[in-house]
């Protein structure tokens, strides 16, 4: 004979929000895009 | 190999950080892992390029790869604790996953990722009061999805009859 059948809650929606926050670190040496304006805090009159 | 060779290396070791930024924005991280091999190859002890490889395998579903080239590369691996967490996290290994973020410093990325280890082991109370602090404090995307966890865990709060006098 098969148990008698009883209800179960339904398990919640659960995201994984984790996985977007696994990403490149930056990569700013690497790439020439910060020598141009390296010393962009520094005023005309010095 | 000598001082003179320094200066092409350098050239296709920056292309090289330049095509993997491209690939990255897209997401197109099988290419990105060709990248990785390449530049760590040409400088095998680059910070950067191991970092990127191991969010390539991570993106690839590669999260038993993932652990393997950490225990190799220890050096290389010892702040990338949530990608580490992360990769237990998904091999079910929720106790070691815990133990790896509890090392780290709380960001809140490894607070999101705290919060979804503590609610597979079911330490329900913890985990509501870390996703009240993430959601009270992080501006993305990602709020509805949040809110759809927080509710997954107050249902599960009051599924288990917990006595609970924080809420």
């Amino acid at each position: 004979m098969p148990p008698a059948m009883e209800p179960v809650p339904a398990k919640p929606l659960f995201y994984d929000l984790a996985l977007n926050f696994v990403h490149f670190p930056a990569l700013p040496e690497k790439t020439d895009e910060g020598s141009a304006g390296k010393h962009k805090g520094t005023g005309i009159s010095g | 190999m000598d001082g003179d060779k320094a200066d092409p290396k350098e050239k296709l070791l920056s292309n090289a950080f330049l095509d993997l930024q491209r690939l990255g924005q897209n997401g197109e991280y099988d290419r990105a892992l060709k990248v990785t091999n390449r530049i760590l190859q040409l400088s095998p002890q680059d910070e950067n390029a191991f970092n990127c490889k191991i969010v390539c395998l991570i993106h690839l579903s590669k999260f038993n790869e993932v652990l393997q080239l950490m225990q190799r590369q220890a050096a290389l691996s010892k702040d990338l604790h949530f990608e580490k967490a992360y990769c237990q996290y998904r091999l079910n290994q929720t106790e070691e996953a815990l133990a790896t973020v509890e090392q780290a410093e709380q960001s809140y990325r490894i607070k999101e990722l705290k919060a979804q280890i503590l609610y597979r082991l079911e330490s329900f109370s913890e985990c509501l009061s870390l996703y009240r602090d993430v959601i009270k404090n992080t501006h993305d995307d990602y709020s509805d999805e949040r809110e759809t966890n927080l509710t997954a865990v107050v249902t599960q709060l009051q599924h288990m009859n917990v006595k609970n006098d924080t809420v």
